[in-house]
């Protein structure tokens, strides 16, 4: 008989007992139950009415803690992302992690000037095609806010060029249910039809409620409609400790899940069985600049925090953040602060991670930040698989060999040979020449390799394309009314 | 300075308490008004507000601060009325329409107040006629506006064509701010004043009153 195998432990990272979990989330309860919430949407206060929620006047909810339990039962532990070629590609679940990019900044660093300026369509083409072209970056959110487009429309618009340049799932922002609509009938269109759409589903929407306790119209309208289309969504408020939140981070988780607890509960309401992915966004509000921080231990802390509530209580795959940075130019700061968050959210197995590529506290999206996260993930990666111990790599007949026999070294033994690409972390950006060669090749530090290697991948990167059909038919439904 | 040594001492600490009864006696004394709310309360905030940028105080400690200033103020403001209170100007603030955050816009509001500005507050998803039916009506000095989607900035000049519109655009200067705002587009929007925060935000608005 042969032994058995011993089981390979996987680094993990674990912040909260399983009695903060919970008295967490009874905290979160209670601010439903005592303190409630403003709901602006009429159909979704009648419907949390006549569940049992107290109205008061001002659309002043009160809601009693079971409905948020059944919300949190009925949606489902799984969400399946697929790439819009039909394979499940990002299934969020347990402890999967997923990195991608994220949305809405205002600037970004041009890769030839070096210079920030405000962002055009091109650029989102760019950021889509990158993301296309890195193979740890699994899906694709707009980065900018495009100042050529009619802004109005600026969603659509800035969805239909997501598509034209990367097949991998989206994560997308709207407006209100109008855009939202447009955006899924292009996704649909894409597919080839609601149905399949709703089998395989690869985009996925980013709405905020707004911190403390406020659901406007325009919010609930996207939320319901995603609801009742089966378009998986996360419904972040936020909750930002010292701003939308209180300062101390258990008190903003408690807000923040409050709120999404609201969010999850309505959405069932309006769609069970639905997908929603769980999850506010605890970062902090920094007392000197009053920005929100990116780069903060923080939110690193509170996502690892909220992974732990979702293996111990929720179920929910959980929306989490990384590879951002608040400083101004991809320097020291940005890559520790990147790195930080990065290692952190794939140490505690946090799933649809988004933001890879923020400068300036997500003012300024980079292209050489997300091809240096591209790098990062790798990295990070490599350290969770942890250490597999077996005979193979206690390679033992290997040191016997080599010890024993004078003359003979591990370069050059098979087992070396055998094993390398997978024992260890080849890096391809991250630079370990020795210093005449470094300088030879032109002294280039970190920042510079990112730029030649994003530059590298536009020029050479092949998006496979969509058929003129569904071109045609994408551009009807952004120009259309 | 001597003379509210103690006031001005507890309004840079942001103790209420102390800083309240101190502005009461100095009341008490016969101080004169104007001068326990220029050299005990407004020269204090300017101190406060240097430190602040200085690193030396952080945010809460000046909102404190603001805060103990607005309660000494509410005994002194009563006996303005009839004297004549003389303010840095007189702002109205709201988010424009469609735009429901008001974090970044209540911090502008605390700290012009503390500056010693007179501030009517809209709130929230302010419309460009209410923008200009107010303007008409309280005649400030400045209309400073907020916004924090992309999307709600296409407001800001709906409301300075309101302002146009109404006769009022040229009695007043226009402030912009928020997140996705940028120097161009108050520019393009032909505002007078950006401000990338609220420190920020006060040191334009003087500016643009001409003073210090």
């Amino acid at each position: 008989m042969n032994p058995i195998d011993i089981p390979t432990f996987q680094p993990r990272l674990k912040v909260l007992s399983r009695e903060q979990v919970l008295a967490i989330h009874t905290a979160a309860l209670e601010i439903l139950e005592k303190t409630g919430f403003r709901m602006e949407h009429p159909d979704a206060l009648k419907m949390l009415a006549d569940a049992g929620c107290r109205v008061s006047d001002d659309n002043w909810v009160r809601m009693p803690g079971h409905l948020a339990e059944q919300a949190l039962k009925s949606a489902p532990r799984q969400i399946a992302l697929h790439d819009q070629k039909g394979n499940k590609t990002m299934p969020l679940v347990d402890g999967n992690p997923f990195y991608g990019t994220g949305s809405d900044t205002t600037f970004t660093h041009d890769l030839e000037t070096g210079q920030r300026r405000r962002t055009v369509l091109q650029d989102i083409a760019n950021f889509a095609k990158l993301v296309d072209g890195l193979e740890n970056i699994s899906f694709a959110m707009s980065m900018s806010n495009p100042e050529d487009v009619p802004i109005e429309n600026i969603y659509v618009y800035a969805f239909a060029e997501i598509v034209k340049n990367t097949n991998k799932p989206i994560v997308f922002i709207s407006d209100s249910g109008k855009d939202i609509a447009k955006i899924h009938q292009i996704a649909c269109a894409v597919v080839g039809g609601e149905e399949e759409f709703r089998r395989k589903p690869f985009i996925l929407n980013y709405s905020e409620a707004i911190s403390p306790l406020r659901f406007p119209e325009n919010v609930m309208e996207k939320l319901i409609f995603c609801a009742q289309k089966s378009i998986p969504i996360c419904f972040p408020s936020g909750s930002n400790a010292g701003g939308g939140a209180p300062i101390t981070l258990a008190g903003a988780m408690a807000l923040g899940i409050a709120e999404n607890l609201v969010g999850l509960t309505v959405h069932q309401m309006f769609g069970k069985g639905s997908p929603f992915l769980f999850g506010p966004n605890v970062s902090t509000l920094d007392m000197k600049s009053t920005v929100v921080s990116y780069g903060c231990p923080e939110w690193a802390l509170t996502q690892a925090a909220l992974a732990d509530m979702r293996d111990e209580l929720y179920g929910l795959p959980i929306w989490a953040y990384s590879g951002a940075s608040d400083a101004k130019v991809m320097d020291a700061q940005a890559g520790a602060e990147a790195m930080f968050s990065i290692i952190t959210s794939m140490l505690s197995r946090c799933n649809l991670i988004h933001d890879n590529g923020y400068l300036e506290y997500g003012g300024i999206s980079s292209l050489e930040m997300v091809t240096m996260v591209n790098e990062l993930v790798a990295m990070s990666r490599f350290f969770v698989q942890g250490i597999p111990v077996n005979e193979e790599t206690l390679a033992l007949e290997a040191i016997h060999r080599v010890g024993s026999v004078p003359g003979s070294m591990f370069l050059t033994d098979d087992h070396t040979f055998d094993n390398f690409t997978q024992a260890q972390f080849i890096p391809k950006l991250l630079d370990r020449s020795r210093y005449d060669t470094w300088e030879e090749e032109g002294a280039q530090d970190f920042y510079k390799r990112c730029n030649v290697e994003a530059k590298r991948i536009l020029a050479e990167h092949q998006v496979e394309p969509k058929s003129d059909e569904i071109l045609q038919a994408i551009d009807k439904i952004v120009q259309g009314g | 300075m001597s003379e509210f040594q103690a006031l001005s001492e507890a309004v840079l600490k942001g103790d209420i308490k102390t800083a309240v009864a101190e502005t009461q006696a100095a009341m008490d004394a016969g101080a004169n008004i104007q001068d326990i709310l220029d050299t005990g309360l407004i020269a204090t905030m300017d101190e406060v507000g240097d430190r602040f940028s200085k690193g030396i105080i952080f945010v809460p400690q000046m909102l404190r601060s603001a805060k103990t200033m607005q309660e000494c103020m509410k005994l002194i403001t009563p006996l303005f009325q009839k004297g004549g209170v003389t303010s840095k100007g007189k702002v109205l603030i709201g988010t424009v329409k469609g735009d429901l955050h008001d974090i970044g816009k209540n911090l502008v509001l605390m700290m012009m107040e503390g500056a010693g500005f007179t501030i009517t507050d809209l709130g929230v998803d302010v419309t460009p006629e209410k923008f200009a039916q107010k303007t008409q009506e309280i005649e400030p000095d400045i209309v400073a506006m907020s916004a924090l989607l992309s999307t709600t900035m296409p407001s800001m000049p709906l409301t300075i064509e309101a302002l146009q519109n109404a006769g009022v655009r040229d009695k007043v200067k226009i402030m912009i701010g928020g997140a996705p705002v940028t120097d161009k587009y108050a520019q393009e929007i032909k505002a007078d004043a950006y401000a990338s925060d609220a420190g920020s935000a006060v040191t334009k608005a003087k500016s643009l009153m001409g003073i210090s």
